[in-house]
C-alpha cells in the first residue's frame, strides 16, 4: 500500500494528461454554461456582466489557441492579437457580403466562421514558415511585430461596394473614385466594419470552447502530439528519433492561430462595429492573452479559461473602486506571479503543505 | 533638399531609440528578461520633469537631473520588489511580472497625473543652426539629443571596459554562478544595471517629450517596444548594436513616414526587423549561438 | 560489405582542425568501442554519423547507401539511432510516451485520426502500447512506465535513452558515454544490458568510452581518437597494447 503511494508521489503531474481530468474540463465548461443560463433566466445577472459573457469565451478561446502554441509546443508568440484580428475582420466581412444572401442566422455565422478561421489558419501558416526559425525572445519580437503589422495593414486597407460593383484600395481610400450615392463601406480603413450582424451569443461560444477543447485535447493525446510535446522538451532529441520538426512546429502553430481566428469571429459578431486599435487587436490584447496562458498554467488549458474568466470580472468586480482597479489588477497580477513562480514561495508552499499532511495524519492516528 | 530633413529627423528620433536601446541591452544581457516596463520608466522621468518645472518652477537642468535620480531609484526598487525573487524562474514568469509592473506604472501615472494630455515644454535651450542658405534649419534639440546619444555611448563603452564595475558586468551577462564565485557581488551589479537603464531612460524621456511634446501615462509603451526591436536588430546585448540598431530604425520611421504612408510607418519598421532577423536570426551584431551536443 | 563505412570525413571548427581523417569499418553485429582522452573529437564524429554537423569532406554509407550529407532525421530513418552525453530525454513526458515517441515513425496515423478518433487512432495506439510496453520490459524499466522522465534515477534515464533509441529500429546504435556518471554498479548493469540488447536484437553497436577498462571488457574492435585523429584502430587486445595508445593515455 505504502509503495503505490510512494509511485504515485514521485509520478509528479503531465498537464491535464489523464482522461479524467480532460473529461472533467469539460463538464465544468458545461455546468458553468448550465449555471450562468439558469442565473440568468431568473434574473440574478446583471446587464454588465452578461455582457461579458461573450467576451469571456472570446478570450477563453483564444488563450487554448495560445496555450497550445506556448505551453505544449514550447514557442512564445506575443502575435497572436494579429490572429484574431484577421479572424475579426475576414469574419465579419463575409457575414456582411453575404447577409442578404444567407437568411439564416446561424449558418451565415457558419460560413463567417468557417472564412474567418481558414483565413487566420492561413495567416498563421505563412508567419510561421520564416518566424519559427527563430527561439525564445527573437521569436517573442517578430511575432509581436507580425501582430503590429497586420493590425497597421488592415488600417489602411478599403472596400466599398458602389453601383459600379466591388471596389478595393490600400491606403488611398480617393483612388476607388466611388460613386458617393450608392457607396456601401464594406471595410472602411480605420474606422473599420460598421453594422455587423449581432450573430454571437454566449451557447455558441460555449460550443466553440468545447470544440476547441476537444481538437487541443484530442490532438496533444495523440502520435501528433507526442511529438509537438517531444520537440518542445528536447528538439535536438526529437530530431535524432526521426521527427520531422518543421512540420509539426508549423502545422501546432497554424492550428493555434485558427483557434485564435475562431475567438475573433466570436469578437466581432458581438460588436457593431469593428476597428483595429491598438487595444483590441495591439501587442496589448497578445500580452493580455499570454498573461491568462502563464497566470492559469503554462499547458492547462482549464487553468488557461479560469484565468481568463476571472482576470475579466476582476476588474469589473472593482468597478466600485473607480480609478483604483486597474491598478489593483496590476498588483494583483505581479503578486500573484511572485506567489506562483518565485522559488522561494514555491519552496515555502511545499513546507506548508508538508506540514499540513503531517497534521492530517497525526489526527488521523 | 527635403531628404535632408527628413534623414536629420531620422537620426534625432533614432537617437532617442538608441538612448532607450542602450539601457533595454544592459538590462537584458545581464537579467536575461524583457523588461516590458521599460517604457513606462520613461513616461515617469517625462512626468517628473513636468511636474517639478511647471509645478515648482524648477531650472530645467535641475529638474532633468532629479528626474534622473527618481527613475535610478524606481528602477532599482523594480528590480528589488518584482525582479529578483524571479531571478531563477521560469523566463516566461518574469515576462508576464515586468508586463504587470508595466500596467501598474501607467495606472499609477493615470492615478498620480491624471488621464489628460500634458503638452510638454521644451527643456532644451540651445539654438539651432541652419545651413544650406536658410534650406536646412536643424533644430538644438535635434543637437542635443544626437550629440547626448553619443556621449552616453562612448561613456557606456568605457564604463563598462575600462572599470571593474563594468567588468563585473559582462562577467556577471556571461554566467552569474561563476562570476558569483569569482567574488563578483551579483546582486550589486545587476542593481546598478538597472539603476543605469533606468537613468538613461529618464535622459531618453526628456528627449523623446521634448521632441514629440504630448505627454500621456500611455507615451512610453510604444517608444518602449521600439527601442526594443532596435536592441534586437542591433543584436541584443550589444552596446555598438544598440546605438546602430536605434538610429537605423528611427531613419526608416522617418523616410517611411515621409515616402511611403504614415499610417504604415509601424508596419515598415517592423518589417524591416522581421528581414534582418530572418537574415541574420541574431541582429546586425550579435554572437552566433551554438547548442552544444 | 560492411554495414558502416566511413571514409576520411573532417570537420573543422574556427579554424581548428576537430576531427580529420577519420575512417571506421562496422561489420553487421560488432560491438565496436571508440575511445580517446577528452576533447579528442569522439563526440563530433558521433554528430558528423548522425547529421548534427556536415562534414567538410568524406563519405559516409550505412549499408550501402550514402547517407553523407543528410539531416538528423533523416539519417535516423536511415537507420541509426543514438544517445546523448548529457542525457536528452523527454523530461516532462512519462516513460512510456519517450519509447512510444521512438515508435513514431514505426506505426503511424495522421494528425486527424488522432484528432477526430478514428477506430484506426485506437488500434495503432493499442499497438504502439504493447511494442512500448515490451521494450520497456528488456530494459526492466516497465514498472515505471507511467513516471515523468524526469523523476526516473539517473542510471534508468540511461536505459530509457537506449530504450528509445531501439524503439526507432535502427541497424546501427551510438551510445555515447553510456556509463558517464554511474557508479560501479549501475555500470556493471548498463554493461550487461548493451550486452543483452546486442543479443536479444543482433545489433551492431558503436560506443564512446574514456574508461580503457570498462571498454575493454565488452568491445572488439577499437579505434583510438586522439586530437581529432585516428591514432590506433583494431583489436581491442592489440589496440590497449599499442605504446601510442598507453603514451596518450598515461602522458609521456
Amino acid at each position: 500500500m505504502a509503495k503505490v503511494s510512494l509511485k504515485r508521489l514521485q509520478k509528479g503531474k503531465t498537464g491535464e494528461k489523464g482522461s479524467r481530468d480532460k473529461f472533467i474540463t469539460l463538464l465544468l465548461v458545461v455546468a458553468v454554461y448550465g449555471i450562468v443560463q439558469l442565473l440568468v433566466k431568473t434574473g440574478h445577472v446583471s446587464s454588465l456582466i452578461q455582457g461579458l459573457l461573450v467576451p469571456m469565451c472570446v478570450y477563453s478561446l483564444v488563450a487554448i489557441g495560445l496555450n497550445l502554441c506556448v505551453g505544449f509546443l514550447g514557442e512564445l508568440s506575443l502575435g497572436h492579437a494579429g490572429f484574431m484580428c484577421v479572424g475579426a475582420f475576414t469574419g465579419a466581412f463575409v457575414s456582411k457580403v453575404l447577409r442578404d444572401s444567407i437568411g439564416n442566422d446561424l449558418v451565415l455565422f457558419l460560413v463567417a466562421l468557417l472564412a474567418g478561421v481558414a483565413m487566420a489558419a492561413l495567416f498563421g501558416f505563412l508567419i510561421a514558415i520564416p518566424v519559427l526559425r527563430l527561439k525564445g525572445d527573437y521569436l517573442a519580437i517578430v511575432t509581436l511585430a507580425f501582430g503590429e503589422i497586420i493590425k497597421n495593414i488592415i488600417n489602411v486597407l478599403y472596400i466599398a461596394k458602389d453601383s459600379n460593383g466591388y471596389h478595393a484600395a490600400f491606403s488611398d481610400a480617393k483612388s476607388m473614385q466611388l460613386d458617393e450615392e450608392s457607396t456601401v463601406w464594406l471595410i472602411n480603413g480605420a474606422k473599420g466594419i460598421n453594422r455587423i450582424a449581432n450573430l454571437s451569443n454566449f451557447t455558441i461560444g460555449i460550443v466553440l470552447i468545447l470544440l476547441a477543447l476537444i481538437i487541443v485535447y484530442n490532438l496533444v493525446d495523440s502520435r501528433s502530439g507526442r511529438a509537438i510535446m517531444a520537440i518542445r522538451d528536447n528538439r535536438i532529441a526529437a530530431e535524432s528519433v526521426g521527427l520531422p520538426i518543421t512540420q509539426y512546429k508549423l502545422m501546432t502553430f497554424t492550428l493555434s492561430a485558427a483557434i485564435a481566428g475562431a475567438g475573433g469571429v466570436l469578437y466581432a459578431h458581438n460588436l457593431s462595429t469593428v476597428t483595429a486599435t491598438p487595444t483590441n487587436f495591439g501587442y496589448n490584447m497578445s500580452i493580455l492573452i499570454l498573461v491568462f496562458v502563464v497566470l492559469g498554467g503554462i499547458g492547462s488549458l482549464r487553468g488557461s479559461m479560469i484565468a481568463a474568466v476571472l482576470l475579466t470580472l476582476l476588474p469589473e468586480v472593482l468597478r466600485g473602486m473607480k480609478d483604483y482597479r486597474m491598478l489593483i489588477y496590476s498588483i494583483v497580477l505581479i503578486a500573484m506571479m511572485l506567489f506562483n513562480w518565485a522559488p522561494k514561495s514555491i519552496a515555502f508552499r511545499k513546507q506548508l503543505a508538508a506540514k499540513w499532511k503531517k497534521q492530517k495524519t497525526q489526527e488521523e492516528a | 533638399m527635403n531628404f535632408w530633413v527628413y534623414l536629420i529627423n531620422g537620426i534625432s528620433l533614432g537617437s532617442v531609440y538608441a538612448i532607450i536601446a542602450l539601457g533595454y541591452t544592459m538590462v537584458y544581457g545581464i537579467a536575461k528578461m524583457l523588461n516590458f516596463a521599460h517604457g513606462d520608466v520613461i513616461m515617469i522621468g517625462c512626468y517628473i520633469v513636468f511636474l517639478t518645472m511647471t509645478r515648482y518652477g524648477l531650472h530645467p537642468v535641475l529638474s532633468v537631473l532629479l528626474s534622473i535620480l527618481f527613475c535610478t531609484l524606481l528602477g532599482i526598487t523594480i528590480e528589488k520588489i518584482a525582479y529578483k525573487p524571479l531571478r531563477r524562474a521560469l523566463p516566461l514568469a518574469v515576462l508576464i511580472t515586468a508586463i504587470g509592473v508595466s500596467y501598474f506604472l501607467q495606472n499609477m501615472a493615470l492615478l498620480v497625473f491624471g488621464a489628460d494630455t500634458k503638452s510638454f515644454s521644451n527643456v532644451i535651450t540651445v539654438p539651432g543652426i541652419t545651413l544650406a542658405d536658410g534650406a536646412l534649419k536643424i533644430s538644438g534639440t535635434t543637437i542635443v539629443t544626437v550629440v547626448a546619444c553619443i556621449i552616453i555611448m562612448a561613456l557606456l563603452l568605457l564604463f563598462i571596459n575600462k572599470t571593474k564595475a563594468g567588468q563585473a558586468m559582462l562577467a556577471v551577462s556571461e554566467d552569474k554562478d561563476a562570476a558569483q564565485l569569482m567574488g563578483v557581488n551579483v546582486n550589486a551589479t545587476i542593481s546598478l544595471t538597472f539603476a543605469i537603464g533606468s537613468g538613461l531612460a529618464a535622459i531618453a524621456g526628456v528627449l523623446f517629450c521634448s521632441a514629440y511634446p504630448t505627454l500621456t501615462p500611455y507615451t512610453g509603451s510604444m517608444p518602449g517596444i521600439k527601442a526594443f526591436t532596435a536592441a534586437v536588430f542591433g543584436g541584443i546585448g550589444s552596446i555598438p548594436g544598440a546605438f546602430i540598431g536605434g538610429i537605423l530604425l528611427g531613419i526608416i520611421e522617418i523616410l517611411g513616414r515621409a515616402y511611403i504612408s504614415s499610417q504604415l510607418s509601424d508596419a515598415i519598421v517592423f518589417a524591416v526587423l522581421i528581414v534582418v532577423l530572418l537574415v541574420k536570426p541574431t541582429g546586425i551584431l550579435g554572437k552566433k549561438m551554438h547548442e552544444k551536443v | 560489405m560492411a554495414l558502416l563505412e566511413v571514409h576520411d570525413i573532417g570537420i573543422s571548427f574556427g579554424g581548428l582542425r576537430a576531427v580529420d581523417d577519420f575512417q571506421i569499418s562496422i561489420e553487421k553485429g560488432q560491438l565496436y568501442g571508440l575511445i580517446g582522452p577528452n576533447g579528442a573529437g569522439k563526440t563530433t564524429v558521433f554528430n558528423i554519423l548522425t547529421g548534427v554537423y556536415t562534414p567538410d569532406k568524406g563519405t559516409i554509407l550505412l549499408d550501402g547507401q550514402n547517407i553523407t550529407g543528410k539531416n538528423t532525421m533523416e539519417i535516423n530513418r536511415a537507420g541509426i539511432a543514438r544517445t546523448f552525453q548529457n542525457i536528452r530525454l523527454f523530461h516532462l513526458l512519462s516513460v512510456l510516451d519517450n519509447v512510444k515517441i521512438g515508435l513514431h515513425n514505426q506505426m503511424q496515423y495522421s494528425t486527424l485520426t488522432g484528432v477526430l478518433r478514428l477506430p484506426r487512432y485506437y488500434q495503432v495506439e493499442k499497438e504502439m502500447n504493447e511494442r512500448a510496453m515490451e521494450l520497456l520490459h528488456v530494459f526492466e524499466l516497465d514498472d515505471v512506465a507511467d513516471y515523468q522522465a524526469t523523476n526516473l534515477p539517473y542510471g534508468k534515464q540511461r536505459k530509457l535513452e537506449i530504450a528509445r533509441a531501439m524503439a526507432t529500429n535502427p541497424k546501427l546504435l551510438l551510445l555515447d558515454e553510456p556509463a558517464a556518471g554511474m557508479n560501479p554498479n549501475e555500470t556493471k548493469e548498463l554493461m550487461e544490458t548493451i550486452h543483452f540488447v546486442r543479443e536479444k536484437f543482433d545489433m551492431t553497436i558503436l560506443l564512446i568510452e574514456h574508461d580503457m577498462k570498462l571498454v575493454s571488457g565488452i568491445c572488439e574492435q577499437l579505434t583510438v581518437l586522439n586530437f581529432g585523429q585516428i591514432l590506433c584502430q583494431g583489436k581491442t587486445a592489440d589496440v590497449l597494447h599499442d605504446p601510442e595508445v598507453i603514451k596518450a593515455y598515461l602522458g609521456e
